[in-house]
């Protein structure tokens, strides 16, 4: 009996490992490798010029741990992609839902809608919003029409929290799409038979059903958040000081390659922690 | 064997010979250097015309942004090189050079060698100037009525949040405080520059972008900002292509060269081909060919250029033109960096 119930089990496992070693090996050339020949790199030596010799050395990460610029760094890039999570999921939660009850024609015409910022570059985007932010720009236009002093949109914090929080609207609603298949239209119509008003229905009833969309959708922006670097080189003017701008800078202008190759493993290490964090939500959640 | 299979090495190996047959006929010379507006006249003034004089070889134009993704490339294919010649800023060459990446241009290479001006043959560096460029201040003349005269005015209040200049690690902020520096009395930029950063902050509060992009140039044309700071040559093209509202000046506290130099890469494809070229590339009647297309000053002193390009260029004013040791600067590159974030860009906000 046990030799019968375990043999369809290793049966199982072989298929198992049939079907993920194709992706397995594809990530393993793709990902793994120059990921870890960048975490080789971050340990070679290097100097003022950008020569870089193969080597071990602790000097780069030295730096690192040492300097407070790159602790600062570390502080703003999260907070301001936190803050960028936040208001993406406050921008997008309502138009997911209205997107999850519609149906028919209309739904596809919303989600067409929905995904079609996707289509363009985010540098196309990102150019869109200097148009509209920059200081003869439609918003600045319509301010000073209304006899306003005009304000100071763009090359700072404020354009680069607009301009990302627009380009990752769509990967917000989608995720959460994605996430809202628990919510039943019934379990709504039951409480609200009962009498609950609607705000607690949405607070006891929809978004407990709704989190693990939610969570799905945060952790995913938050990534893209950290990663991007366009959006923040157009619209920060050279006054916002992330992580993956300090990248560019070092492996492009100033040549650092070690430099750059650290900061990449510690963007890698936020992520970890990230999704270390997500999964437990979701463990909470469920 | 099957009469297939020796068919199909019969073909291969016919192939193959007829391919070295017209290898020799023909060779090829990879050059790697800056896409854009680079590319578009290096192309018509240099590279046609040495394709011209020598039928045989073909030249490959490898365009890439930037001097940091040449130096990747150089490294990627160390072992198996794909460029024979690359076009890069001196600074670039020097690590190019210490990784043994490159051979030495001297005047076995190119006869034209000796006659590049002293300041074109940089020490430890295996490449040699091939243009110069040099930092202008650049303004809309839509906006900005009165000829200015000083780098300082830019730090003028009606110029409030007009101002585009591209910033420290850009090489562009870093020439500008030298300047400064220089012209408030600093000595030595390799000990301090103090002086030049304290200037920077009095213009740092006008500044409205320290990344202007795609290039300065278009930002200030198109009434984005209306003055700042950016290269000679790429200035005068767009001048040029302006109509008359981008002015480009050099300004009385003087400037600084930016230096491409061009390299021959070891164990590149194209063999003695690439020598080939970079000795054309050296040449006087190239030299004048691209500085009357593109306004980059030459390195040849025998190049004859005509007076109207020459007086776009920083040749006639190179008293104003304050050296620079571009390697050694190198070194401290990095604390003035660390002024420029602690000390200039918190006053731009």
């Amino acid at each position: 009996m046990p030799a019968a119930v375990a043999k369809p089990r290793r049966n199982g496992l072989a298929l198992v490992i049939a079907l993920i070693a194709p992706i397995a090996l594809v990530n393993a050339f793709g990902f793994l490798a120059p990921v870890l020949n960048l975490a080789r790199m971050s340990f070679y030596e290097v100097e003022p010029t950008g020569t870089m010799r193969e080597a071990f050395s602790l000097a780069t990460w030295g730096k690192v741990i040492a300097d407070t610029f790159y602790a600062e760094l570390i502080v703003n890039s999260i907070t301001v992609s936190l803050g960028i999570t936040l208001l993406t999921l406050i921008c997008s939660y309502p138009i997911a839902l209205y997107l999850h009850r519609s149906s028919g024609t209309w739904r596809t015409i919303l989600l067409v809608l929905v995904i079609s910022p996707l289509l363009t570059s985010a540098v196309v985007r990102t150019y869109g919003w200097i148009a509209i932010l920059s200081e003869n720009g439609l918003v600045n236009n319509l301010v000073s029409g209304l006899g306003l002093e005009r304000l100071r949109l763009m090359f700072n914090k404020t354009g680069v929290v607009i301009g990302l929080t627009e380009i990752l609207m769509p990967y917000m609603i989608l995720a959460l799409l994605a996430g809202f298949g628990r919510l039943d239209p019934r379990v709504e119509e039951a409480a609200s038979t009962l009498g609950a008003p609607p705000f607690t229905i949405f607070r006891r009833i929809i978004l407990p059903l709704t989190m693990p969309g939610i969570a799905l959708g945060c952790l995913l922006c938050f990534v893209l958040a950290v990663s991007s670097f366009i959006t923040p080189k157009l619209l920060g003017g050279g006054r916002v000081f992330l992580l993956a701008t300090e990248i560019y800078d070092q492996a492009i202008v100033t040549l650092n390659w070690p430099l750059a190759a650290s900061l990449s493993i510690l963007v890698l290490v936020i992520f970890g922690a990230a999704l270390v964090l997500y999964t437990r939500a979701l463990r909470a959640i469920l | 064997m099957q009469t297939s299979t020796k068919l199909t090495m019969a073909i291969a190996l016919a192939a193959g010979f007829y391919a070295q047959g017209t290898l020799a006929q023909q060779q090829t010379v990879t050059v790697m250097a800056y896409s854009g507006l680079f590319q578009e006249r290096y192309t018509k003034a240099v590279i046609e015309p040495f394709m011209k004089a020598n039928p045989g070889i073909k030249v490959d134009y490898f365009p890439l942004p930037n001097s940091a993704q040449m130096l990747g490339n150089l490294r990627a294919q160390k072992a198996a090189p794909q460029a024979d010649v690359v076009i890069m800023d001196v600074s670039v060459s020097k690590a190019a050079t210490d990784e043994k990446l490159l051979i030495k241009i001297d005047d076995k290479v190119s006869k034209n060698v000796s006659d590049l001006y002293p300041n074109a043959r940089i020490a430890d560096v295996d490449g040699v100037a091939v243009t110069f460029d040099n930092l202008v201040m650049l303004y809309n003349s839509d906006v900005v009525k009165e000829t200015p005269k000083s780098w300082m005015d830019l730090a003028k209040p009606d110029l409030k949040g007009k101002v585009a200049i591209p910033g420290m690690p850009d090489i562009q902020g870093l020439s500008l405080v030298l300047i400064m520096d220089k012209a408030r009395g600093g000595t030595d930029y390799l000990k301090s520059v103090d002086q030049g950063i304290a200037a920077l902050g009095e213009i740092a509060p006008n500044v409205q972008t320290w990344e202007p992009k795609p290039e300065v140039y278009p930002v200030i044309i198109s009434g984005q900002a209306a003055a700042g700071a950016g290269w000679n040559a790429r200035a005068q093209v767009n001048a040029d292509a302006s109509g008359g509202k981008l002015k480009v000046i050099l300004p009385q506290e003087g400037s600084v060269f930016q230096i491409n130099t061009i390299n021959y890469v070891a164990g590149g494809p194209g063999k003695d081909a690439g020598a080939k070229f970079i000795d054309y590339a050296l040449s006087p009647e190239a030299q004048k060919s691209f500085t009357e297309s593109m306004f980059y000053a030459p390195t040849n002193a025998k190049a004859q250029i005509s007076d109207a390009a020459i007086a776009r260029t920083a040749v006639k004013s190179m008293d104003k033109v304050i050296p620079i040791d571009w390697i050694a600067l190198a070194k401290v590159r990095e604390p003035i960096m660390e002024q420029w974030r602690r000390k200039v860009i918190p006053l731009s906000r």
